[in-house]
């Protein structure tokens, strides 16, 4: 929707959007404040010229400035309001994650084990029931990654974003990241094809954030590939930095959507057109987690071509 | 056989675990609450020890804190389990002496194997 100059007038709408009362809403309260100062000037001013009595406009002036202090107060106690409403929905949102984590790393486990190829022979289900389990390992992952992103979101909010860093292979970080899509990208008629230089040095980094960002590239990556193709991604370092790349050639991003694609809830008229999954959340993790890490993410794009992604890591922070 | 204790009170999540340590040729000791993972450790004297955090009874937090005091179970490495994820959980059991911190959701049995065994070859 456009912007017009006078919103910033509208103040019912303002207010309507803090879901407070007007006696409660921050602009409303400021409005009232400062047209109270230009009437404690103007009385302040007539009080002292028009009498010969100084106390007078001393007092006017004193009823005037409690009035503004109370205002002030008001305005004070509605913004911890908004403050105290929005915190105690950020603890709602971790407890209720953790609360759905637990059933789902139950399914997970279990599943694990009905699947496991380790099992006796005489344990193990047929291709047929295999691919039924299969589909709701794959649901529930699914399932898992929502809860992440409502908790990753949450806290980058929070600022409660901790980095774990150890040592370790982005390479062998991605093969493995890239097997647990092999079903998903094949049910897309997507083959993901993943390469790196020689001798890639090992990174110091959160594992586990990384591989929550190079699981949001990928799973663009093949959504957005609408017709069989490939997806590649390259590693290679120089100097002090990893390169991470992903290349589809997929849908690509309309030059309008660019510059707000890494926002939060953002998604390109594209991503509504041939994608009704997502929360356009995936990027604005993304984003939040390299940054944390002191490097870099970007992306090109042409439509109806396909787009790059790419972030680099410095190696040792 | 190498001794495996897992202190968890979902019933469901220690089959899953147990029928998995089996495979891998380990044996599971089970503890359903806080207070009998503490009497089975000392016990017992796993060579690795999963623990919840969320428990009845003692909770995770102290349950590790006891046993990083008792010489006898000091030296057990252990692995935190949970579906708690916040950075003051994850500080505070890594400060009481927890050797690695895993959330359950995100860890299929499989990688949870292999951080066991990596664990079980430095100890």
């Amino acid at each position: 929707m456009e912007n017009r100059w006078y919103d910033g007038l509208n103040l019912k709408k303002i207010c309507g959007k803090y879901r407070v009362s007007i006696w409660q809403c921050p602009q409303f309260l400021f409005l009232v404040m400062g047209i109270i100062i230009i009437v404690a000037v103007l009385v302040a001013y007539v009080a002292a010229s028009a009498y010969d009595q100084p106390e007078l406009a001393a007092l006017s002036v004193l009823i005037l400035a409690s009035v503004l202090f109370i205002i002030g107060h008001m305005i004070i106690s509605a913004f911890e309001k908004v403050a105290l409403s929005s915190l105690s929905k950020s603890e709602f949102i971790s407890i209720m994650s953790h609360q759905l984590r637990s059933p789902l790393s139950a399914v997970k486990w279990q599943l694990n084990v009905m699947l496991s190829d380790d099992l006796r022979q005489e344990e193990k289900f047929s291709d047929h029931s295999r691919a039924y389990l299969e589909a709701i390992y794959g649901q529930n992952e699914r399932m898992i990654r929502a809860v992440n992103d409502l908790l990753d979101v949450n806290r980058i909010e929070d600022r409660d974003l901790v980095l774990r860093p150890t040592l370790f292979s982005l390479f062998a970080l991605t093969e493995r990241i890239k097997k647990s899509y092999e079903k998903f990208s094949s049910a897309n008629n997507v083959e993901i094809i993943a390469f790196s230089q020689d001798n890639l040095p090992m990174i110091f980094a959160d594992e586990e954030r990384i591989k929550r960002v190079i699981e949001h590239l990928i799973d663009n990556a093949v959504r957005y590939s609408t017709k069989k193709s490939e997806v590649k991604i390259s590693m290679k370092y120089y100097g002090d930095q990893i390169d991470w790349k992903i290349t589809d050639q997929g849908t690509g991003i309309p030059d309008a959507d660019k510059p707000r694609i890494f926002d939060k809830f953002f998604r390109s008229v594209n991503a509504s057109r041939y994608q009704t999954e997502g929360s356009g959340v995936g990027l604005f993790i993304a984003k939040s987690i390299i940054k944390m890490h002191g490097g870099a993410i970007g992306f090109s794009s042409e439509l109806e071509k396909g787009s790059t992604f790419w972030f680099s890591l410095p190696i040792k922070k | 056989m190498k001794k495996i204790l897992f202190i968890e009170d979902e019933e469901s999540l220690q089959r899953a675990m147990g029928s998995m340590l089996e495979q891998k040729k380990l044996e599971i000791l089970k503890a359903l609450n806080g207070e009998e993972g503490l009497v089975v450790a000392k016990k017992e004297t796993p060579d690795l020890i999963l623990l919840d955090l969320i428990l009845p009874k003692k909770n995770g937090f102290e349950v590790l804190g006891e046993l990083k005091k008792d010489p006898a179970t000091k030296d057990i490495p252990i692995i935190v389990l949970t579906n708690l994820e916040g950075s003051s959980d994850i500080e505070r059991a890594l400060a009481l002496g927890a050797t690695t911190y895993l959330v359950k959701a995100n860890y299929a049995l499989e990688d949870i194997m292999m951080k066991i065994e990596s664990v079980l070859e430095h100890k």
